[in-house]
């Protein structure tokens, strides 16, 4: 078995080898080249269970498997590497993305059925696969940037699936352009990073462990750690959707809904999360990052949420409560809460990929993404019914769903990070409980809006067919039991939290800043050198919580097996039956003529303005971007560089033709010519010795004789 | 015994053959100045064997200048042969008149 992760690989590669066979040869297959896609992906997902299976059951680890060859040296001391690393947090990304892909995979072969880029799209499925996977196991950050960026085209191309129409290309557009703004933010975080690397005595500056060694060794220095740090998470900003930059997000919504559920559940807005965890170790350095990255995402956890309460298209809804949940994940990295970020990334793929695809199991039955055309479904659709809400209740972090357990980590996260003395641990429990109320308000009202009452729609609705509902079970399941291996019920040694550490998160990982230099920095062998020495910035006055999890109050990284948490439970509970019942009575009936959330006022017009974030970015993006930037580029690009480049062209040609005429012509030609024609002037002359006169001859002979005797005469 | 009247005698008849090949313009004569310029060397050799190995029966020299009358033999009836087609061929002796090999 231990052997099987150094095959880890095989996960990444199939999907790109199917994804390039479909391309291929798909058209002339049976089944469109779908059963190679959902082949490769089955073989992928086995490949990936086993690892977990490996990682997890068998020996959770702390020394990962890594290997790579030299993709590039640069000289001898200055290698890229393409390679892969498998731990814990490998394993479970494989795990996520490669169960989500293929249930995806799976359902496509119904929704898409009888499209006619059907096989275009399992292709770019594959790839999209692919570009996450190679993302998730990459042991250098070059890799992981070039999986980034494939994951940002296959994005582009699969939210511009439905070209034709002009929306859905500046949707894909949009998409593209937010997250490629923001990458730059992220390469340079990554030069940022690598040239703090320089100065140690390592070849592979880009290597993920050597980095997260030197940081936890404290030998990146501040501005290495916050500069590199704050400028990837600008990067993780845009793919994860965090505000401002969330606002692609929904408008991918164009695209294809089981391309919908892939971008929000496995391969594309985790991306952020991941990159974020895997570089926890560096980050965790800076309380100025991790401030940085706990704000932004409470700001979106909160506000992204709200902008659900306005939308009619179901798939909006739900994009806008992917924002909402993203933010959970990353205020959860910044208050510390690794282990409980990384698991709510893990559950919420699983209930995101069911809400999404049972959305789409709803709109391809009656043939509108909008609410309102819905209605009174659950009768004629049962299986989408069931599983919708039970992926509505694991987003809603009912008791003992998926969800429950993962958000409630990040609230419990954010309460010992308060505790610890840090005002942004209060921040995100506090708005974190106040969002689980707008969640559960705005996925209540969906389903009443969806499943209540009568039927509005056009079409009569009816149950999908098996492909459909298949994943949508399985992923039901799996949006219940999936948050079990990270609660009070799974035993201390061996659970989530034991899964996902690696060698640089261990139980006896603390924060430098936030441990006294005395104790904590030296009992992990942490100098605290890299980090903000002290009590923490913001933790003047504020006593270490008995909430903390390590048993001397001591604040370490993870935080140790779950246990109930009574009293958050009651209060969610409150705040769940609060939501539901005001969702009931509002909407309960049907829709209300007057939907409440569309008069709030002013707050109604922000949230249908979405805070008018694309209004000001066309007016002051798209716009000057537009009409003046593109104009200044295009005119230095026709005019400053294309002529530079064309006057090199002329200078260079001239000076060929005057070479050509002077040095090849005059000088080369002339040369061989020259011996040519000189050796048929002598060759005229020298022919006439030749006369056939055998007198000459002898008289020649004798000639020569005398001449050698004289010469050897005079010579003795 | 001095060697000044062989060598002497051998140089003119040398001489004599080499102006007979170079300047007479019939065969004959030609084949003819070849056996003097031979004969030449014949009188050098037995000169040369007399005033090395006066009392000794060593014939080296002897023995040269027998081959060299065999291999004259020889060479005339070749050459004579040769004439003898140049002048079926051409009906003429004449060494000006045989250039076939030239450029």
């Amino acid at each position: 078995m231990e052997a099987l992760l150094d095959y880890a690989w095989l996960v990444v590669v199939l999907p790109l080898a199917s994804a390039v066979a479909i391309a291929a040869f798909g058209k002339n297959l049976p089944w469109k080249g779908s059963e190679l896609g959902i082949a490769s992906l089955a073989i992928s997902w086995v490949l990936s269970v086993l690892i977990a299976y490996q990682t997890f059951i068998m020996s959770p680890m702390e020394e990962p498997v890594e290997f790579s060859y030299e993709w590039a040296p640069m000289g001898s001391e200055f290698v890229f590497e393409l390679g892969m690393l498998v731990d814990g947090l490998t394993a479970v990304m494989l795990l996520l993305v490669t169960t989500v892909s293929l249930m995806v995979h799976i359902y496509s072969r119904e929704y898409m059925h009888g499209e006619k880029r059907f096989t275009y799209f399992f292709a770019m499925l594959s790839l999209f696969t692919f570009s996450m996977l190679m993302l998730v196991i990459a042991n250098n950050l070059v890799q992981a940037v070039v999986g980034w960026e494939l994951v940002g085209v296959c994005s582009y191309l699969l939210i511009g699936f439905y070209w034709e129409e002009k929306s859905n290309q500046d949707a894909a557009n949009k998409a593209f352009l937010t997250t490629k703004f923001a990458d730059v933010g992220l390469i340079v975080g990554v030069v940022v990073l690598s040239a703090g690397m320089f100065g140690l005595d390592t070849s592979t500056p880009f290597n993920i462990r050597e980095i997260n060694a030197a940081a936890t060794a404290g030998e990146l220095s501040t501005t290495t750690v916050v500069l590199g740090m704050l400028m990837i998470f600008l990067g993780c900003m845009a793919k994860s959707g965090q505000m401002p930059l969330h606002v692609w997000l929904p408008d991918a919504m164009a695209g294809p809904t089981p391309v919908s559920a892939l971008i929000h559940a496995a391969t594309m807005v985790t991306a952020g999360v991941f990159v974020l965890a895997r570089l926890f170790p560096v980050l965790a350095q800076s309380i100025v990052v991790m401030n940085v990255i706990a704000v932004v995402g409470v700001i979106t956890l909160f506000f992204g949420g709200l902008l659900a309460l306005v939308q009619d298209d179901i798939k909006k809804v739900l994009a806008y409560s992917t924002v909402s949940q993203l933010g959970y994940m990353v205020a959860a990295i910044g208050v510390g809460g690794y282990t409980a970020s990384v698991f709510h990334l893990f559950t919420h793929g699983f209930f995101k990929a069911l809400l999404f695809l049972g959305a789409g199991s709803l709109i391809h039955a009656v043939h509108s993404n909008n609410m309102s055309d819905m209605g009174g479904m659950a009768k004629a659709m049962p299986y989408t019914f069931v599983t919708f809400i039970i992926g509505t209740l694991a987003l809603a972090g009912f008791p003992l769903t998926a969800g429950f357990f993962s958000k409630d980590e990040i609230l419990i996260a954010g309460e010992i990070w308060a505790g610890a003395g840090f005002a942004t641990g209060h921040l995100v429990y506090w708005v974190g409980i106040a969002a689980a109320f707008v969640t559960t308000f705005y996925m209540a009202r969906a389903c009443f809006l969806i499943f209540a009452g009568e039927n509005r729609s056009h079409h009569p609705p009816h149950e999908s067919g098996k492909q459909m509902v298949g994943p949508l079970v399985v992923l039901a399941v799996l949006s219940i039991a999936s948050g079990y291996i990270f609660s009070p019920v799974w035993t201390a040694e061996q659970n989530f939290e034991t899964w996902t550490e690696t060698e640089f998160i261990t139980e006896e990982t603390v924060y430098p800043f936030a441990a006294d230099a005395d104790e904590g920095g030296e009992a992990a062998g942490i100098p605290g050198a890299g980090g903000i020495q002290g009590d923490g910035v913001l933790a003047a006055g504020s006593e270490p919580s008995v909430l903390a999890a390590a048993e001397d109050g001591e604040l370490t990284v993870l935080h140790g097996a779950p246990t109930w948490h009574f009293d958050l439970l009651a209060l969610l509970l409150v705040v769940f039956f609060a939501a539901v019942g005001v969702a009931w009575k509002f909407y309960g009936k049907g829709p209300p003529d007057r939907d409440p959330t569309m008069q709030m006022g002013p707050v109604t017009t922000a949230l249908v303005n979405k805070y008018g974030f694309d209004a000001f970015g066309y007016r002051y993006i798209v716009v000057p971007v537009r009409d003046t930037w593109a104009r200044a580029a295009s005119y230095s690009s026709n005019v400053l560089i294309d002529g530079a480049v064309s006057g090199v062209g002329r200078v260079t040609k001239n000076a060929a033709f005057a070479t050509y005429r002077v040095l090849d012509q005059k000088v080369i030609d002339g040369g061989v010519n020259g011996a040519a024609f000189s050796a048929a002037w002598w060759s005229e002359r020298l022919k006439r010795t030749q006369s056939g006169n055998v007198q000459r001859y002898a008289a020649a002979l004798v000639a020569g004789t005398i001449v050698l005797v004289v010469a050897f005469a005079a010579a003795t | 015994m001095s060697l000044v009247g062989p060598l002497i005698l051998a140089t003119f008849l040398f001489c004599v053959g080499i102006y007979g090949v170079i300047a007479r313009r019939n065969a004959v004569l030609v084949l003819i100045s070849v056996e003097l310029m031979l004969n030449a060397v014949n009188i050098n050799l037995v000169a040369f064997q007399n005033l090395l190995f006066p009392d000794e029966l060593a014939v080296s020299g002897l023995m040269f200048a027998l081959f060299i009358i065999g291999v004259a033999a020889a060479e005339v009836g070749v050459g004579l042969a040769i004439v003898f087609n140049m002048f079926r061929n051409r009906a003429s002796v004449n060494v000006d008149d045989v250039d076939l090999m030239r450029w």
